[in-house]
């Protein structure tokens, strides 16, 4: 008999810490930008909290959106990497439970005030110790560790949140942390990429009757690591300086290096190593961008930020979202259009937004269409997807279990 | 042209793997800035302003009549050095006794600094072109000589005996035996030969000349000039770059994997 309470242990939204928590990334990514677009367009009001709509915007897209992605991805990736057993549904719905609070605390402590922004700091830090906790022994069981950066990357991300929060506390601006948070997700998603282009770039070229030997290789992808870590620290401790920009060239060159392990040829263009490689494209770009700004002295540190943000991290997402998605509900790949243009738009979305920094063209329509673009994605991905993590398994895999093979 | 075609297909991959070079340079690039923000501009100016200098330079025409003065003297001496290195260096290699003798001879030469050559070039040509070309000669003949020799000694003997047994023609053996291998040594040496002497013909002009890219290093020295004697190093060394990159590794790289798949051939 199905579990209709959704809150129950055993209704399906359960069966994986993916499910809960990829609606809730698709269901904020549509929900906030829509309110980012109705303040910008009509002056809506947004939650008041400490610094400002714009520190708003960041932190719910980060702290929110992104960290909700992060950890759905860590609940069901990890246990794969290390081959240790699935993250049971309790922790899950506990962790769950505090990324709704860390939302409610956040948009409340502008009106309640400091002991609610404290306790927001708390619960967002909790849910981030806790993936940690469950996390932590799998990759540290691994004799080879070859998964250990990921546990680091969440140790930092609990760093930059207690960061926030205090700057918040003490009445400073806590932006920085927030620009911190975006470098952060940058190596976060060079770190998921390699793992998933593996799979992805390998079927393709399998599929095109070359053989797969596509591999990851660490060298060029840590030089890109260590360049995206100097432009964020940089960025940090002496923001809007050109020691800087120089960083942001050499992390965009880095990343144009990146890139050629992925020149395997035709299948290169297939749709899914390609909407994967995209996403180098754009981070290239966008640290490119912010680059030449600094280093220049003109404008379009903003417009980068924002190919890296839109482009990088909202692309990347999505395609965690169309693939472990799909993978751990027990289905083979969605192959209709409906995907790739998502990518596209997503894409067109990132280049109009970074596209209002040019002078003399019509920004508020620039902005509305890239928020709608954006909106319209996410919206597109629930209205496929939603169904599919919220229902029961019908392939007769239980859990996070990928895709079961019927001959086996 | 199944082979050229290969290479060339090869070279977008070769220019983009560029990208990793670029990366290391904006670092160091970085580090300059974050120097020139601890020391200050008469010390260290932050690379903006001396690319700024440099492309003032290039703008005014200032640039190009200096680094061609220069260029000259460093192609003269490299061409010197190569053709009678190689020569010799071939010579020397056929026969062991020759062999035996030249060592201790280049290890003189390479023992003896540059600059101790370069006072002796001063005495002996003045401030005439002859003084950074004969620097420029001595200091990359005994690096071009060593190459041909290493390439003439260690031709693999039993080919040889092959090609005789199979009475090769001449032709043959001297284009698909002997000069492949030997130009997988030699080739290597003349691009080492060349970052030598393009830097060895700066430091000669400096002392000794009244034109060319190391005398308009020591006016701009004279001058207190950071930000423009910057501007010289760094026309000189994205000169060597760009010649060295995109002309010289490609086909080091090409030469190098024939040797490479020599070496291969012999193990397997």
């Amino acid at each position: 008999m199905l579990n209709r309470n959704p809150a129950a242990l055993a209704h399906p939204l359960w069966l994986c810490g993916f499910r809960p928590f990829f609606l809730a990334t698709a269901l904020s990514a549509a929900g906030l930008i829509a309110l980012w677009g109705a303040f910008l367009g009509h002056g809506l009001p947004l939650p008041p909290v400490a610094g400002g709509p714009f520190v708003w915007h960041a932190h719910e897209l980060i702290f929110g959106f992104s960290l909700a992605a992060v950890a759905g991805f860590a609940l069901t990736a990890i246990p794969e990497f290390t081959g240790t057993a699935s993250v049971p549904a309790r922790p899950v719905r506990m962790l769950f439970a505090l990324w709704l609070a860390g939302r409610a605390g956040f948009w409340l402590s502008g009106g309640i005030g400091a002991p609610a922004l404290a306790v927001a700091g708390l619960i967002h830090l909790g849910l981030v110790a806790g993936l940690v906790a469950l996390l932590a022994p799998r990759l540290l069981a691994d004799l080879e560790r070859r998964h250990l950066s990921f546990l680091w990357a969440l140790v930092a991300f609990a760093v930059l949140i207690a960061g926030f929060y205090a700057d918040a506390l003490a009445g400073a601006s806590p932006a920085r942390w927030l620009h911190a948070a975006v470098g952060l997700l940058m190596i976060l998603v060079v770190l998921a990429m390699s793992r998933i282009s593996m799979r992805i770039v390998n079927a393709a070229l399998d599929e095109r009757g070359e053989s797969p030997d596509y591999r990851a290789r660490p060298p060029k992808r840590n030089l890109a690591i260590v360049c995206i870590a100097a432009y964020t620290a940089a960025e940090f401790l002496a923001p809007g300086e050109r020691i800087g920009g120089w960083l942001a060239l050499a992390a965009a060159a880095a990343l144009c290096h990146l890139q050629s392990d992925w020149h395997v040829g035709r299948a290169l263009f297939r749709r899914w190593p390609l909407m994967l490689f995209a996403v180098y494209v754009l981070m290239a770009a966008g640290y490119g961008l912010i680059g030449f700004a600094l280093v220049s002295g003109s404008d379009g540190v903003s417009a980068g930020r924002h190919l890296l943000t839109v482009g990088a991290i909202g692309l990347s997402i999505y395609m965690v979202l169309n693939i472990a998605g799909r993978m751990h509900c027990g289905r083979e790949l969605d192959e209709r259009l409906w995907v790739p243009l998502g990518a596209a738009a997503l894409f067109a979305a990132a280049v109009v937004r970074a596209a209002t920094a040019l002078p003399g063209v019509p920004a508020n329509l620039l902005l509305a269409l890239s928020s709608l673009l954006w909106i319209g994605v996410f919206a597109l991905w629930l209205w496929h997807m939603a169904p599919l993590l919220a229902g029961p398994r019908t392939d007769g895999g239980t859990g996070c279990q990928g895709i079961v093979d019927k001959a086996g | 042209m199944t082979l050229l075609r290969a290479w060339l297909a090869g070279i977008p991959a070769y220019l983009w793997s560029g990208w990793g070079a670029v990366a290391s340079l904006c670092l160091l690039l970085a580090a300059w800035e974050g120097a020139s923000a601890v020391y200050g501009a008469l010390v260290l100016p932050d690379p903006g302003t001396v690319f700024a200098t440099l492309a003032g330079l290039v703008d005014s025409g200032a640039a190009w009549p200096e680094l061609a003065v220069t260029a000259r003297r460093a192609a003269t001496g490299l061409l010197l050095a190569i053709a009678a290195g190689s020569t010799l260096g071939m010579l020397a290699g056929i026969s062991l006794t020759a062999s035996m003798m030249s060592r201790p001879l280049v290890t003189v030469l390479l023992g003896t600094p540059p600059i101790a050559w370069l006072v002796l070039a001063m005495l002996w040509f003045g401030a005439s072109d002859g003084t950074p070309v004969f620097t420029v000669f001595i200091a990359c003949f005994p690096v071009i000589f060593v190459g041909a020799l290493q390439g003439t000694r260690t031709l693999d003997g039993q080919l040889k005996e092959m090609a005789t047994v199979f009475r090769l023609p001449v032709r043959m053996k001297l284009f698909d035996l002997y000069l492949p291998h030997v130009v997988s040594y030699l080739f290597p040496a003349w691009i080492t030969a060349l970052g030598t002497s393009w830097k060895v013909v700066v430091m000669a002009e400096l002392l000794s000349s009244a034109d060319g890219v190391g005398a308009a290093l020591a006016v701009s020295r004279s001058h207190l000039d950071t930000a423009a004697t910057l501007a010289w190093i760094a026309a000189v060394v994205v000169t060597l770059l760009a010649v060295e990159y995109l002309l010289l590794e490609p086909v080091k790289r090409e030469l190098e994997g024939w040797r490479r798949q020599e070496r291969e051939g012999s193990a397997a």
